[in-house]
């Protein structure tokens, strides 16, 4: 009835006090600033983080020496496993009806020369075929590696985009000879720019073959061997597979711990998961206490409004105002109040998300959610906060309100 | 009968000790009769408006207003009353400092619950019949306190209530002002409303066809005024005068 005429008062009260209505509510700007930044940061964290996981290892679990590990006891008992090795691959490939590909590999890192380039520290990937799969790689210029490539154990290797651009700028990089550490390779691929990720080039790095690669650097030692099944509803199965294959390899009685690690992208996840949730929790609890707070001072703004303006409510209860009409009138000024600063919370909070999405390598996405929930909680803060100011302007006696000076 | 009043006490605690505001009052007022209250502080006529304005309820005894008793009614009931049937013109204007004219005089119809577009005609009418037709954006800063008191005058107006109960309506204006004011209330009065002013100055009460004077909560006495004073200005033109 009077829900325009109290809107209108709160927010001329905010117009009329900029400064005092600001610091009044900080508290509700901070609380829903800080959710809605926080909900940003791990929905765009989410989204990226489940879309990179889930393209480029759908229906993919990964077979090495170490598995899952998350404590020293862990790493210490992984540690005796023997090493997984190109045979296990091999017998992998053999034995699995379930496995559409395996994909056996490792890593370095190690400085790249052309003429007098050099590039240090650039990551030496080395793959059996198919990687491009596992990989996520797409050729540009050129071709992948080859089973060929791989069995022969040719100094080949396929480069990411920004590699080639470093080494060659303008001119083809297929053909060319690149020193890789001491030894020469001869260029075969370039493949598509895929960007960044958390600031980290995804398009600096060199692939060679996986067999090449352990005559140069790595007689001895351990590989992963990425296997990917026929369909999502194999994985399970492709799984038991495998770990049938590698006890049996090992020698392992029934019973015992497997002497080898499965990891599937869903333990990622749900490690993942685990800790975006505990930034949540902690998170939520940092808006909850400022929204407290806030809440307070809402309160506290409030109970000065009403004493300033009992003569207004004696006036208003003289002319026929009813108890819930002053009780309406108060809940409403300190709801517009509240939701006023989840608003500016709401854009501060977007604003800080979308930038710090900008500059910095993070990803934020703006969920409508997330401003749902900032709206819901401003409101619920003034409608909480407003109602014990609004019952003592509703019990104000309408003589004692109109004599008061 | 408007008003029948029997018997009507009226005790505050204050401390330990009991304060008889009202110790007995009888009264009754007809409908268009044009009555003032007189009596020195401490005499009870704040009490008895008050009771009379539905803004206090009696301790003891009956306060009939149009056949109906109100000493038992709730808040709310109460509420309405003041609403429906009493206009309030207070020596102090009272009117919402931040809301201009108009707002200020629909605010009964606010409670009311009317519609926004009726509201808004009844308070235009009710302001020009006070000779404020050109004032109405104007908030009461910006008017001289005889429009102020007009301003209040159209808000007791505005809803058609039973009675005009006013207390001290001229107490912080300058006397010629106050002629004004009183001639307003007399044109009020002769529109067939029924007027009750609650003074402590002879010359005010002097408008009034029907003088109660009271002391120590009791009445003293009621009775018609034979020549009574009428206001010089009609409001239309007091208008121009300011």
């Amino acid at each position: 009835m009077n829900l325009r005429e109290s809107m209108g008062i709160a927010l001329g009260g905010i117009r009329a006090n900029k400064l005092r209505s600001f610091l009044t509510l900080l508290g509700i700007i901070i609380g829903v600033a800080s959710v809605i930044a926080v909900v940003s940061f791990v929905e765009g964290l989410n989204r990226f983080v489940t879309q990179k996981l889930l393209n480029a290892g759908a229906n993919v679990f990964v077979v090495d020496k170490w598995g899952f590990i998350t404590s020293q006891e862990e790493f210490d008992e992984a540690n005796k496993n023997p090493d997984v090795t190109l045979a296990d691959a091999d017998a992998l490939r053999e034995g699995m009806r379930h496995a559409s590909l395996i994909v056996a590999q490792a890593g370095s890192s190690a400085p790249l020369r052309y003429r007098n380039k050099v590039m240090k520290g650039v990551p030496v990937n080395a793959r059996s075929a198919g990687y491009d799969l596992v990989d996520d790689l797409t050729i540009e210029h050129g071709r992948h590696l080859s089973e060929l490539d791989d069995t022969e154990r040719r100094p080949v290797a396929v480069i990411g985009p920004e590699v080639a651009e470093e080494l060659f700028g303008t001119t083809d990089a297929l053909g060319k000879l690149v020193r890789i550490d001491r030894y020469e390779f001869e260029i075969v691929g370039v493949t598509k720019a895929k960007g960044k990720i958390f600031g980290q080039s995804q398009d600096r790095f060199a692939t060679v073959p996986i067999q090449t690669f352990q005559k140069y650097w790595q007689e001895r030692g351990s590989f992963s061997l990425a296997v990917k099944s026929v369909d999502q509803a194999s994985l399970e199965l492709a799984q038991q597979e495998a770990r049938n294959i590698l006890r049996a390899r090992r020698h392992q009685r029934p019973g015992q711990k497997d002497h080898f690690g499965i990891t599937t992208s869903e333990t990622w996840l749900t490690l993942y998961h685990t800790l975006t949730g505990g930034i949540f929790v902690v998170s939520i609890g940092v808006a909850a206490i400022s929204l407290f707070v806030g809440g307070i001072v809402i309160m506290n703004i409030m109970l000065v409004s009403v004493t300033e303006r009992t003569r207004e409510i004696g006036i208003r209860k003289a002319l026929g105002a009813r108890r819930r009409d002053i009780l309406t009138q108060f809940l409403v000024e300190s709801t517009t109040l509240s939701v006023s600063g989840g608003l500016v919370g709401i854009f501060f909070g977007a604003s800080l998300a979308l930038l710090v999405g900008a500059v910095t390598p993070l990803p934020a996405a703006l969920s409508m959610g997330a401003v749902i929930l900032g709206v819901i909680m401003s409101t619920g803060v003034g409608v909480f906060f407003g109602s014990y100011p609004a019952a003592r302007a509703a019990r104000l006696d309408p003589i004692e309100a109109l004599r008061y000076e | 009968m408007l008003i029948q009043i029997r018997d009507l006490h009226r005790v505050y605690q204050v401390g330990e000790s009991e304060v008889r505001a009202l110790n007995g009052v009888d009264l009754d007022i007809e409908q268009n009769e044009y009555v003032a209250i007189m009596g020195p502080s401490g005499s009870g006529k704040s009490t008895l408006m008050n009771i009379l304005g539905c803004l206090d309820t009696p301790s003891q005894g009956s306060y009939q207003l149009k056949g109906k008793e109100i000493a038992e009614r709730t808040d709310d009931e109460l509420a309405r009353i003041r609403n429906q049937e009493i206009g309030f013109v207070f020596q102090t204007f009272n009117l919402l400092a931040r809301a201009d004219a108009l707002h200020n005089v629909e605010l009964p119809l606010v409670y009311a619950g009317m519609k926004h577009e009726d509201r808004r005609r009844r308070a235009r009418e009710s302001l020009e019949l006070v000779g404020l037709g050109d004032r109405m954006k104007h908030r009461p800063n910006e008017l001289s306190g005889g429009q102020r008191q007009r301003v209040a005058i159209a808000r007791a107006l505005v809803n058609k209530p039973s009675i005009i109960l006013a207390d001290e309506p001229t107490g912080n204006l300058d006397s010629r002002t106050g002629e004004e004011i009183m001639a307003a209330f007399e044109a009020i009065w002769k529109a067939g409303n029924t007027v009750i002013l609650v003074t402590h100055e002879p010359d005010i009460a002097e408008h009034a066809r029907r003088v109660v004077r009271m002391r120590d909560g009791k009445i003293e006495s009621d009775q018609v005024n034979p020549n009574p004073r009428s206001a010089k200005l009609p409001p239309a033109e007091a208008n121009g005068a300011d």
